[in-house]
């Protein structure tokens, strides 16, 4: 040991404290793989709505990420646009717009997603509810005339009920078949209606460990039982589940509003209980409720619970008998 | 058959593959020893003054304390100073300096003796004679931790083989070139606290050396081999217990509470050591690795070498970002790299300046990542909040006393949040609470 | 005189009772849906909170003091019967409107704390500013809102189209979440303004 050059003087070390190594995923990683999850069916919207889909798309998730950049800049915070959680909330968004809704429906909606729902509670991780369910809701509230009532059906000019408006008595018209519910081929909202591409982007987040398969699980578990118990008409057991699950926003809503981390527990047995939750609520309103369809109010509604969700399931701490107080 | 294993935790690459299957190699002899007199309990009291000619193995400090273990001289020559110094443990010690006579004179002392010969009060006795401490980093004194309070007793003893920490390899080794002086530990520590079964347990991915302690233990029926998933922090003591022994130990409890007795590999080859060449604890196998030196090595050193020997041993070639004494999950970042290797030194870690890198910290996002990691089964990012804004209550009820600090819950986290110094902080106020309230 | 005008501009800016005390909020909830309802309602409790503040001052030194809540709700009360049987008779449709609103003011917190933490402690002369200038705090925070709730909601204000006919308006302003929405961000931008942000 001759040499002894590489006696350092202190402050030439980076001193912190440990763990010293970390895992690869970033927030930013986990947000990109969620917009890469929701291009399936962002696709298939396309195929069945015409280019106006597209156009809504691209004008949400501009908006969104703009509105986010102009908040943050004008707040003198950090910019985190790059983070994509503003252009998921914008695509989230654009989703849940038919696609003979006026362009400024969406832009509006997506301004109010993320300066009122999300900037005004301090960004990225403290909004409680989902930002872009609750400016569905804004938007619902505010020009019910666009977002209730009869949808432009795929591939045609025309428009018709959804297949749960008209399962549930509100509209006339004729069931489309399971097929075309599975593949989307029929009326609602820009990114609900294919279940088949909404079931690759939410396994895609499953296999990726992006969201946890708890949550969407019991979601659709939960509406596929209540509706098989309570949905038919002669009596108890009578329902059609896979009506009910395939039908609606329940995919779109179930892989990919209730996973949202912000505004889900972050205790596995409390996304178990926040998924079984929102699939009463939904049935609930589907069934008795004056909408036809409940996945948007059902998962807010449990956005609400969700602190009293993680005071209810804290883990077993090792070395405890049960849960601590 | 799915191995043995405990719920949370994370799996980082382990890192391993550069010295895993390097044989222990031995540093040339050190011209200078540092020896700090606080490893392991209370400080020890110099037991030579400057000038004095001390040989190997002479005890150079005690204390009269009972939670303290001697040190031992680990070169022969000529005490130099007796001065402060930082450790690499974060502490400042009183240390006995040794410049080398480069002869390495061994006193000689009991000369070893064999297993069979001895009572359990003697093995006790050789124990704290050997200035034996946990090996793992911990560095508590074995006497002590073999003697368990009145009423209760040990009815198993576990040697912890899974090293856990990616990068280091020094236990992985020993496993493999002394596993029949590992054996005889065992059997000492059985032998000591009249347990019945002995368990060694080895993560999986150490395929090497669960082979060979197999091979070694086909004739004893009280030694089983556990192969145990590869997942950290599968070496944490609670964790080990409850992968092997399905028991936990109490909150607030020690080991002893579910009748396990955890020794390191490292403590139990330098009880072997001790009990059949009389030699005390003076060297320790060290992992010395990370991508800027040249040679990573697994080194057979003397305590009290500084790392910067050890560091141009191995040739560094490159720029230092951090040093770390410890693995990457729960190493010590080091301000200086003239600090001695302590007698729980088991690994000293070099990242380049891009890997040591600070990410920049974020808002917590809620993915619950941490809830999944955490071992102990704690709300991480709960506690975090607690902690960094004082709601010292909220944290208490959150059982942050029970957090084990393995950083499990940092490493997952996407937003990169300083938990483990948050939950530190927390634990450490919760705990002088407690204290006061006593 | 500069003391008077200070008792006058507190209500209105420093501690505007809606915006800043967010006290007695029902009223500006319920009512703000068009710029005249709130008009109307702000001119009911500046009759109420004057008159009330004077008769209260006047009678602070002969008031027992274990009874001077049940004294304060019956000058308020009477003062309040008074507004609501004139509105009725100058508005009529305006009244009917407003319905329940105005006899509630007699249970208006704002008038209640004012009768206890300043007439009944000031003399006259600054007891009638200080209700006048509460009131009028009142009144413009009402007018603000509604302002706001009617045009986005409705496209008008006080029945004026003032937005192009092509504006179609957000019924959600006019229903009950726009007015929490509304409040909260006046309350806020109040806060910015005047600095009152942050850590207090």
């Amino acid at each position: 040991m001759a040499d002894k050059n590489i006696l350092l003087s202190e402050g030439e070390l980076l001193v912190s404290s440990s763990p010293h190594i970390r895992a690869e995923e970033t927030v930013d990683w986990l947000m990109w793989q969620v917009v890469i999850a929701l291009l399936p069916a962002a696709i298939s919207s396309v195929y069945f709505f015409g280019f106006r889909s597209l156009f809504l798309m691209v004008l949400g998730v501009a908006t969104a990420v703009l509105t986010e950049a102009a908040v943050e800049k004008a707040l003198g915070k950090e910019i985190t646009i790059k983070d994509g959680s503003a252009a998921v909330t914008g695509l989230l968004l654009a989703f849940n717009v038919p696609a003979n809704a006026p362009w400024w429906l969406v832009v509006l909606g997506a301004i109010f997603a993320i300066a009122v729902v999300k900037q005004t509670f301090g960004g990225l991780g403290y909004n409680f509810v989902n930002p872009a369910l609750t400016a569905r809701a804004f938007l619902l509230a505010a020009w019910p005339q666009y977002l209730a009532g009869n949808f432009p059906l795929p591939l045609d000019t025309i428009t018709g009920a959804t297949p749960l408006a008209i399962l549930d008595g509100t509209a006339a018209g004729t069931l489309p078949s399971y097929l075309d519910l599975f593949l989307g081929n029929v009326g609602g909202v820009l990114g609900e209606t294919s279940a088949l591409a909404l079931l690759v982007g939410g396994l895609y987040l499953i296999w990726q460990k992006v969201i946890d398969w708890r949550t969407p699980v019991a979601f659709i578990g939960t509406v596929a039982v209540l509706s098989w118990a309570f949905g038919g008409n002669g009596g108890l057991f009578t329902g059609d589940p896979l009506y009910h699950v395939l039908a609606g926003g329940l995919m779109l809503g179930a892989f990919f509003m209730a996973t949202d981390y912000v505004t889900s527990p972050v205790t596995p047995k409390g996304r178990l209980g926040f998924g079984v939750g929102c699939g009463i609520i939904t049935v609930l309103i589907r069934l008795w409720g004056g909408y036809p369809e409940g996945v948007s109010y059902s998962i807010l509604l449990m956005n609400l619970l969700v602190p009293f969700l993680e005071r209810w399931t804290v883990p077993r701490v090792y070395g405890t008998k049960s849960a601590q107080a | 058959m799915g191995l043995r294993t405990f719920v949370g935790g994370v799996h980082p690459a382990p890192s391993k593959g550069r010295t895993g299957d390097s044989p222990v190699v031995t540093a040339p002899l050190p011209q200078k020893v540092v020896i700090p007199l606080a490893q392991g309990g209370a400080p020890c009291d110099p037991l030579v003054k400057v000038g004095d000619k001390v040989q190997v193995g002479q005890k150079i400090g005690e204390s009269q304390a009972f939670v303290s273990a001697p040190v031992h001289a680990s070169i022969s020559g000529n005490v130099t100073a007796i001065e402060p110094v930082a450790c690499p443990n974060g502490r400042t010690s009183l240390a006995v300096v040794i410049e080398s006579d480069g002869n390495d004179i061994w006193l000689n002392t009991t000369g070893g003796s064999s297993l069979d010969a001895m009572s359990p009060a003697d093995i006790k006795g050789l124990v704290r004679e050997a200035g034996l401490v946990g090996m793992g980093g911990a560095m508590f004194p074995t006497h002590v931790k073999i003697s368990p309070p009145p009423g209760k007793s040990f009815d198993a003893v576990i040697i912890n083989g899974a090293e856990c920490e990616p990068y280091l390899t020094c236990d992985q080794r020993l496993l493999v070139e002394e596993t029949e002086s590992i054996v005889l530990g065992l059997k000492a520590w059985l032998k000591v606290t009249g347990a019945k079964k002995g368990y060694i347990g080895i993560e999986d991915n150490k395929r090497e050396a669960i082979a060979a302690i197999k091979a070694a233990v086909t004739e004893e029926k009280d030694i089983e081999v556990v192969p145990l998933m590869t997942k950290f922090p599968q070496g944490s003591e609670k964790q080990l217990i409850a992968s092997i022994l399905g028991r936990e130990v109490p909150s607030g409890g020690l080991p002893v509470d579910a009748g396990a007795l955890v020794q390191n590999v490292g403590t139990t080859y330098a009880l072997s050591q001790a009990i059949t060449a009389g030699k005390p604890l003076v060297e320790r196998v060290v992992t010395v690795t990370g991508t800027p030196l040249k040679k990573p090595l697994n080194i057979r050193t003397r305590i009290g070498t500084l790392f910067s020997d050890l560091l141009s041993f191995c040739e560094l070639d490159g720029e230092i970002g951090k040093l770390i004494s410890g693995g990457p999950m729960m190493g010590i970042a080091q301000t200086r790299a003239d600090v001695p290797v302590l007698k729980g030194t088991s690994g000293i870690l070099v990242l380049s300046p891009q890997e040591a890198r600070p990410l920049p910290e974020r808002a917590c996002i809620r993915c619950g990542r941490c809830v999944d990691a955490c071992p102990i089964g704690l709300i991480p990012t709960l506690l975090d909040q607690y902690c960094r804004h004082e709601m010292w209550e909220q944290a208490t009820q959150g059982h942050v006393a029970d957090c084990i600090e393995c950083g499990s819950c940092a490493y997952v986290c996407p937003s990169k949040r300083h938990l483990v110094p948050a939950l530190r902080l927390g634990k450490a106020e919760v705990m002088a609470q407690r204290r006061r309230k006593k | 005189m500069k003391k008077l005008w200070n008792i006058f501009f507190n209500g209105i800016i420093n501690e505007n009772p809606t915006l800043r005390l967010v006290i007695g909020m029902c009223a500006p909830l319920a009512v703000t849906t068009t710029v005249a309802n709130g008009f109307w309602m702000g001119v009911a409790v500046i009759f109420v909170l004057t008159a009330s503040n004077i008769l209260i001052s006047a009678l602070r030194k002969i008031v027992p003091d274990q009874i001077r809540i049940p004294i304060f709700v019956v000058v308020i009360a009477t003062f309040t019967t008074v507004a609501d049987l004139s509105l009725k008779a100058i508005q009529p449709d305006i009244h009917a409107k407003l319905g329940v609103f105005v006899p509630l003011i007699v249970v208006n917190c704002i008038i209640l704390a004012r009768a206890e933490a300043f007439a009944s402690k000031n003399n006259v002369l600054d007891s009638a500013v200080d209700g006048m200038g509460m009131a009028i705090g009142f009144t413009l925070a009402l007018i603000l809102l509604a302002t706001i709730r009617e045009v986005l909601g409705n496209g008008t204000w006080w029945g004026i189209r003032v937005l192009p006919a092509g504006f179609e308006p957000a019924i959600v302003m006019i229903l009950p979440p726009g007015a929490f929405v509304c409040l909260g961000y006046l309350l806020g931008g109040l806060n910015l303004l005047t600095g009152k942000t942050g850590e207090n």
